[in-house]
């Protein structure tokens, strides 16, 4: 279009577009990161595993001590953190490469392993089930707002607890087609799930060129490294699968009650892992997280919902990125145990501030009962609030066309822009809802007088009755039951 | 070759103004029935679009286009299906009460009363009762329509149809009423016999009360 205001036009003008939202500065991300390396040096973690032991002592610059703690100087760390990636890019069995983290690019997806199901229909909790899962699969498949897709429950009615995992990331499969998180009982586990992958992705070289899925692996807080955690790790440093070390202190309870504590100590926990990994094989892609919340005071619980969770991952993520790393964050979830009022006012704060903060994975969207339950429902009704989120995070375009200067010229004192050509071109950027009812009271009336409430159940019930997802063809399908079935012949 | 009014529907659903009304006029040069242009053309086209837009698959600044392209075939038609003694969708007068500067409901409405074929005469805003009465005895409209926002401005509405009865005419014509304030109830208190409560419905309740 030729300018009709060329005196707006600055040359060498950064147009922001998208909203800023920071919660740290600069001082203070430095502030916390050189408290926790002064944790790492002069308190250490303690590391149950004894390869990962030979490693630290072997580097020359760790110290260990008997009672297994490891003390990490500042060099290691600064050299460690200079060996990681800044950029993964997630390619889903649907072969899109669609989960591009990066800086700045935010990816919302489900939580995982969540033992209960809520019944709405019946207002009770049950054991959730491998049709759970593949049923939470198809509902994130189907949804657009959903980037990725965490288990949501547990297979509650696997043959064996030492290999729910791959029976779990069959349903998974099964119920979705785009890339994902997952959570394994040990190494050997991951072992299998990257193999089931690699099959799925077209052999080991393809999968490190598009991975499908970044494992995730949590120490115990405070300052803690189990066996099974540090093992999955070093497996992934070596066959270079994406990981997430992401702690989950509740502040008051295994971290200090300030978030300012809680970070430092969050923080040194995941240097651990950052220069463990970098000992092991430099430049696996691993990522930063935190599930990073208060205990509340008056029931013990783990808030899901607390404002706190979001403030500290929204300093978490302002963290990462002057670390140059890539973040794993948390939304969407609650502690209501049902779908109410609670759980979307709690759902909205933690979506809107992680997207706002530039988190690159959000999880635990769709949670609730603080982590304890499992609601398809939930996961309907967050869409619509995510689909809103994103809307705020585009920001405001202030460029000719956007300006619109020569239209309101056009169109003049009194007249109307509804059937102006550039109200046709550009409404279409608006946010669309589906669920949010915005019609008038007659018409609502009309239609049945349908809250919210209802016109999820209703949404997510069409959904479950229609969609499918990409089945898997049979030949792959074979190999990935001849994986799950070696497992339990060796489990039994 | 004749015209494909398949097209012709087509042309509409995609809101393309100047070539409905080219494909209208290319139609009437070849001597085809302007009731069957009508029918299996533009309202074809505009029943499509009344679907789609119930169905969240349109919207107003599309159906408006639609609508838009349906009132230019309409310009070229409409003369030659009063002269064949065709039945049309009827005349519209509607105008934004005196007091009243809210312009865009009432358009809106007029835009959607034109997509389904009626030929509207838009009387503006901020207008006298007279100007009511006048145009009801000039147009000799089948449906009349009132826009209020204001609480303030709604009893006009009312004074309107009185007026009406007083000059004898308020039977000749069916009053609709709509705005943001106004209820059925209301719509019933003040002696009008529809209530519009937003632009689409307003079109499917004025079409069956003029027993379309």
């Amino acid at each position: 279009m030729k300018s009709v205001m060329p005196d707006m036009q600055p040359m060498n003008q950064t147009v922001q577009e998208t909203p800023q939202f920071r919660v740290l500065t600069e001082d203070q991300i430095e502030q916390i990161y050189f408290a926790a390396l002064d944790v790492l040096e002069r308190i250490g973690s303690r590391v149950h595993h004894d390869e990962a032991l030979k490693l630290f002592r072997s580097s020359g610059d760790a110290v260990v001590s008997e009672d297994k703690r490891v003390r990490v100087p500042a060099s290691l760390v600064e050299r460690a953190l200079k060996s990681y990636p800044r950029k993964i890019t997630l390619k889903g069995r649907n072969g899109k490469r669609s989960v591009a983290l990066q800086k700045d690019h935010v990816y919302f997806g489900t939580g995982s392993d969540l033992p209960f199901t809520y019944d709405r229909k019946t207002g009770e909790r049950r054991r959730t089930t491998y049709k759970d899962v593949v049923d939470a699969g198809r509902i994130v498949d189907y949804l657009d707002q959903y980037d990725f897709f965490m288990s949501h429950g547990i297979v509650g009615d696997a043959p064996n607890p030492q290999t729910y995992d791959r029976h779990q990331f069959m349903a998974m499969l099964e119920g979705c087609t785009k890339p994902m998180v997952v959570t394994s009982v040990d190494g050997e586990g991951l072992e299998d799930l990257w193999k089931m992958a690699c099959v799925l992705q077209g052999g080991e070289e393809e999968f490190r060129l598009n991975p499908m899925f970044v494992a995730y692996i949590e120490p115990i807080s405070p300052l803690t490294n189990d066996v099974t955690a540090v093992e999955k790790l070093l497996f992934a440093a070596e066959k270079g699968i994406p990981a997430m070390y992401t702690p989950c202190p509740s502040s008051g309870a295994t971290a200090p009650a300030t978030i300012a504590g809680m970070l430092v100590q969050s923080l040194a926990e995941t240097l651990l892992a950052i220069v463990l990994c970098h000992l092991k094989k430099p430049g696996m892609p691993l990522i930063m997280g935190g599930v990073t919340t208060v205990m509340d005071m008056r029931t013990t619980t783990y808030s899901y919902g607390a404002p706190e969770l979001s403030l500290a991952s929204a300093a978490n993520t302002d963290i990462s990125k002057w670390l140059k790393l890539i973040m794993f964050s948390t939304g969407g979830c609650s502690d209501s145990k049902c779908l109410d009022e609670q759980a979307a006012i709690e759902s909205t704060i933690s979506n809107l501030t992680a997207f706002l903060s530039g988190a690159n994975l959000v999880h635990d969207v769709g949670y609730i009962d603080s982590g304890v339950n499992a609601s398809l429902e939930s996961l309907v009704m967050n869409n619509e609030i995510i689909g809103m989120v994103r809307q705020v995070g585009k920001g405001v375009k202030t460029d000719e066309e956007h300006l619109a200067l020569k239209v309101i010229d056009e169109v003049g004192p009194g007249g109307e822009f509804v059937t102006h050509d550039h109200t046709y071109e550009h409404w279409r950027e608006w946010f669309l809802p589906k669920l949010m009812d915005r019609s008038d009271w007659e018409t609502w009336n009309n239609e049945g007088a349908k809250s919210m409430s209802e016109r999820i159940d209703e949404e997510t019930q069409r959904i479950l009755d229609t969609h499918e997802p990409l089945p898997i063809d049979d030949a792959a399908k074979k190999e990935l039951k001849a994986i799950i079935d070696a497992a339990e012949k060796r489990h039994s | 070759m004749a015209v494909d009014l398949g097209k012709m529907s087509d042309l509409l659903i995609a809101g393309k103004v100047e070539d409905v009304s080219n494909m209208v006029q290319e139609a009437i040069d070849d001597g085809m029935d302007s009731s069957e242009i009508l029918q299996g053309g533009l309202i074809a086209g505009m029943d499509v679009v009344g679907q789609r837009f119930k169905a969240c698959e349109m919207y107003i600044p599309e159906v408006l286009r639609s609508a838009k392209a349906m009132s230019a075939g309409m310009i070229k038609l409409r003369p030659l299906l009063i002269e064949s003694g065709a039945k049309t969708a009827g005349t519209f007068v509607i105008g934004t009460v005196k007091g009243d500067l809210h312009d865009i409901g009432k358009n809106l409405v007029a835009m959607m009363f034109e997509g389904a074929g009626f030929n509207v005469v838009n009387l503006g805003i901020d207008l006298d009762t007279q100007v009511f009465v006048d145009a009801v005895k000039e147009h000799k409209p089948e449906l009349l329509g009132m826009s209020a926002l204001l609480t303030t401005t709604m009893p006009r509405m009312g004074e309107v149809i009185n007026a009406l009865k007083e000059a004898g005419i308020r039977d000749q014509v069916k009053i609709m009423v709509g705005g943001a304030p106004v209820t059925d109830e209301y719509a019933k208190e003040i002696g009008a016999d529809i209530y519009g409560a937003n632009a689409a419905s307003s079109v499917d309740k004025g079409r069956e009360a003029l027993g379309d």
